[in-house]
């Protein structure tokens, strides 16, 4: 098999070069012969206008090559100092120089304007720390190609800017940056140039200028993407109202809202807002402290899941692989997992095999899902697919509040626009969605209404065409209405 | 039979199923006694005391965890059976000694869920608890059964046999057609999802535990029942044979997946190998070593597959 067909594409000194693609377009495969891990059947790799191969990763560090892979590689119980000069530790004598690690540690961290002490074990450094620190490493090893893989997957918008304006002086200061991302947005904002790989297959290379996001998009796609819009909706009557809510004891706090038949509302807010925290509490997960929520009118009982399940409340979770999927069960017994009451026989407990089989196979028409058979393990699917499992394992319930959280993280763009539509014809026909996401512009094109979020507490609500990603980011940064932030540092916050 | 049926699990029951062909071959060769009726009903006597507690087990690994206390739970419910049978009859002892596993279990569960406890730490710990109640409970002593042969039948002829059978039809028919099953694959698989879609993942292991805690007390009441003795030393390093036979079965120790029948394939071949070493006068430490290269040969070949499949997916 073939994952890579006659790629070829130049990365200037001093550049960042973006490379996009849709899962299995042949990224990690292209990454991985540059760090060593694969080789090529044909073609070379060409540094300083000289082929080269590299057998294994340690000749690619030599040559002046860092990767940084999505997972990263760090190891917890070392420090900072330790975990940057791993392999190539100053030494004095047969001894390892920690002065000398430690100090030169410090003056790259200073570089990055990482405020840590070098000897802190990594372990207790954030995500967004951790992912500096890989950096730092790689600038340690004098780099003059850093390879990196979804740099941004695991941090927050703040977090996000602050490694975009590392990577752009990275790039003044000569280092060649390849930036594998598919968030495109990130892209246009840093890109000197942009490759989109399609099936393995090098597509096209173009400068940023010269290329528009919805260009990039069909050609990782392959086809025109309608470029879809948020619908006109009709809403119908109340379904869920909830009154001065707490959360946990006031990790949320002061939450009303009242949601309606047929309407997206979003929960948008930087990370530690507490807005997965509501979700978590509307889904009973958490403890509602104070405060009333009604169902129809009824009181909602929020004991355990169970009950949110009963009452027609399903939940399709931010983090798929941790708290979603079962990687080891087949499709059907992920679908109707949450829900296995309604297959029962006669005789409660058992489950009617054939009914589950049926009900799976209409959802895969339904949703579109792509999977050859029913009893097939869930993980042979892509990310897109299985997700749209989880949704309709959501459904399978007499779903009439839909609790999305980050539905469409980390599944490409073909799937992300299919989502979408899924979303809409959902709500077309009466469910009510509350939307928790920190992708703006999938907020923009899903809510009819946004609850912003800071520290725990409501801070304002956009309706409509109010929802801009300014105005959301003006409240979820805490600057008022009246304050306007300029269009670039709003381009640069995405 | 599987329960759930990923093919990895498939093929290392076809795997144990045709190296269980293999050994019968070559004792039929070696051994003139082994291809004899009375010799087959022994193996099979001895394979359905291990399939018995490793089918427990089988559920406990599928939910992901196991249980290092069945030996001496094992050991525990023989005496207490043993000690009841005069007294008040020999059904009545046989249900109190099953009840006595089911609560060990019981505790071993609310150990693991209550106090979030890991289960390799809280059943080692019951292990030498619970061996160590046994001799309180027997004072060291043997329990002996003089004439009551009423008792006896739990081990004479195919009823070892027929339990652990009907044992292997419930378990795989609760993992196949329940809704209990099903928790447990999910449960085992990701705990934390499981959780979200309404799963009480705790008493799915209260439950668990206490299946297990009733098989291990089923076998030990099998095995007291073959020498009409209670003792509290009575099935020491069961426990690893029960894991073994799950393992070599197929069943993965990472959870989420279960196969029944290659458990009782395990088991069997396990029995086989042993009873073929000691027709071959082969002397029981070579047995250790056997089982336990079995053990590894057989993890490091699914090991070896879940590379292999690694590769083939990542592009």
């Amino acid at each position: 098999m073939l994952a890579l067909d006659n790629v070829s594409f130049d990365i200037l000194a001093g550049e960042v070069h973006a490379l996009v693609g849709e899962n299995g377009a042949g990224k990690s495969t292209l990454i991985g012969i540059l760090a060593g891990v694969h080789q090529p059947s044909v073609g070379q790799v060409l540094l300083d206008q000289k082929p080269t191969v590299f057998p294994d990763p340690l000749s690619s560090q030599r040559a002046g090559i860092s990767v940084i892979f999505q997972e990263f590689s760090l190891l917890p119980h070392l420090s900072v100092a330790e975990n940057v000069f791993i392999g190539r530790e100053p030494r004095r004598g047969l001894m390892v120089d920690r002065a000398t690690m430690n100090r030169r540690t410090r003056e790259i961290l200073r570089t990055l304007n990482l405020d840590i002490d070098s000897a802190t074990p990594v372990s207790e450094l954030a995500v967004s720390q951790q992912q500096l620190v890989e950096i730092a490493r790689a600038l340690s090893a004098r780099a003059r190609v850093i390879v990196m893989d979804e740099p941004t997957a695991a941090l927050n918008e703040r977090e996000a800017v602050r490694l975009l304006e590392i990577v752009r002086s990275l790039a003044a200061g000569g280092v060649s940056v390849l930036y594998v991302s598919h968030r495109l947005e990130e892209v246009f904002s840093i890109a000197d140039r942009i490759t989109v790989l399609r099936d393995g297959r090098h597509v096209v290379t173009e400068r940023r200028s010269a290329i528009t996001e919805q260009q990039v998009v069909s050609a990782m796609v392959g086809r025109e993407l309608v470029h879809s819009t948020r619908p006109n909706r009709t809403v119908g009557p109340i379904v869920l109202e909830i009154r001065d809510v707490s959360v946990d004891g006031g990790l949320v706090r002061n939450v009303s809202f009242s949601l309606r038949r047929g309407e997206v509302l979003g929960l948008a807010g930087l990370m530690g807002s507490g807005c997965s925290e509501l979700m978590e509490g509307l889904y009973g997960l958490r403890e509602i402290t104070e405060g009333s929520l009604l169902l129809e009118g009824r009181p909602l009982r929020t004991a355990g899941p169970q009950g949110a399940i009963r009452t027609g409340v399903g939940l399709v979770p931010e983090d798929r692989k941790r708290q979603s999927v079962f990687p080891d069960l087949s499709v059907v017994h992920n679908l109707t997992i949450a829900n296995l009451p309604r297959w029962f026989r006669r005789l409660p407990g058992l489950l009617d095999l054939a009914a589950e089989r049926r009900k799976t196979l209409d959802y895969k028409r339904q949703l579109n899902i792509r999977f050859t058979r029913p009893d097939q393990r869930i993980s042979g699917l892509s990310g897109g697919n299985q997700q749209k499992v989880v949704l309709a394992r959501a459904l399978a319930g007499n779903c009439r509040v839909l609790l999305l959280a980050e539905p469409t993280r980390g599944v490409d763009v073909g799937a992300k626009a299919e989502i979408y539509a899924l979303i809409d014809r959902l709500v077309q026909n009466g469910i009510a969605v509350v939307l928790q996401t920190t992708e703006l512009p999938e907020l923009l094109r899903l809510a009819d209404r946004c609850i912003v979020f800071v520290a725990g507490e409501p801070r304002g609500e956009l309706c409509g065409s109010q929802i801009t990603q300014e105005a959301v980011m003006a409240l979820a940064t805490g600057l008022s209405h009246r304050v306007t932030i300029s269009s670039a540092s709003a381009s640069s916050i995405q | 039979m599987n329960a759930n049926q990923p093919r990895s699990a498939r093929v290392a029951s076809s795997q144990v199923g045709l190296m269980l062909l293999i050994v019968c071959g070559a004792f039929t060769i070696l051994s003139r006694q082994f291809l004899t009726p009375g010799n087959l009903l022994n193996v099979c006597t001895s394979a359905s005391v291990v399939a018995i507690v490793g089918l427990g087990m089988t559920l406990a690994i599928a939910s992901g965890n196991f249980d290092l206390s069945v030996g001496s739970t094992a050991a525990f419910a023989g005496c207490v059976t043993m000690s009841l049978v005069q007294r008040i009859g020999v059904a009545p002892a046989i249900l109190a000694g099953l009840a006595t596993g089911a609560s060990v279990g019981l505790i071993n569960g609310l150990i693991v869920t209550e106090l979030g406890v890991p289960a390799f730490i809280a059943t080692l710990g019951m292990l030498t608890i619970v061996r160590g109640a046994a001799l309180i409970y027997t004072g060291g002593r043997d329990i002996y059964l003089y004439g009551q042969t009423q008792y006896k039948i739990l081990s004479s002829g195919f009823a070892p046999v027929l339990l652990a059978l009907a044992l292997a039809f419930v378990l795989w028919f609760v993992l196949q057609h329940t809704r209990f099953g099903r928790h447990i694959l999910a449960t085992g698989s990701n705990a934390a999802s499981a959780r979200r879609v309404g799963v009480r993942t705790s008493l799915v292991l209260l439950g668990v535990f206490s299946i297990v805690g009733a098989t291990a007390a089923l076998s030990g009441l099998v095995l007291s029942a073959q020498v009409l003795t209670g003792n509290g030393r009575l099935a020491t390093g069961l426990e690893l044979s029960a894991i073994a036979v799950v393992v070599l079965g197929g069943t993965p120790l990472t959870g989420g997946k279960a196969s029944i029948s290659g458990t009782v394939l395990g088991s069997v071949l396990v029995a086989v190998i042993n009873n073929g070493l000691n027709l071959l006068n082969i002397s029981i430490f070579y047995q250790n070593v056997t089982l336990g290269l079995l053990l590894l040969g057989a993890i490091a070949l699914e090991a070896l597959g879940h590379r292999r499949t690694k590769q083939l997916t990542t592009p």
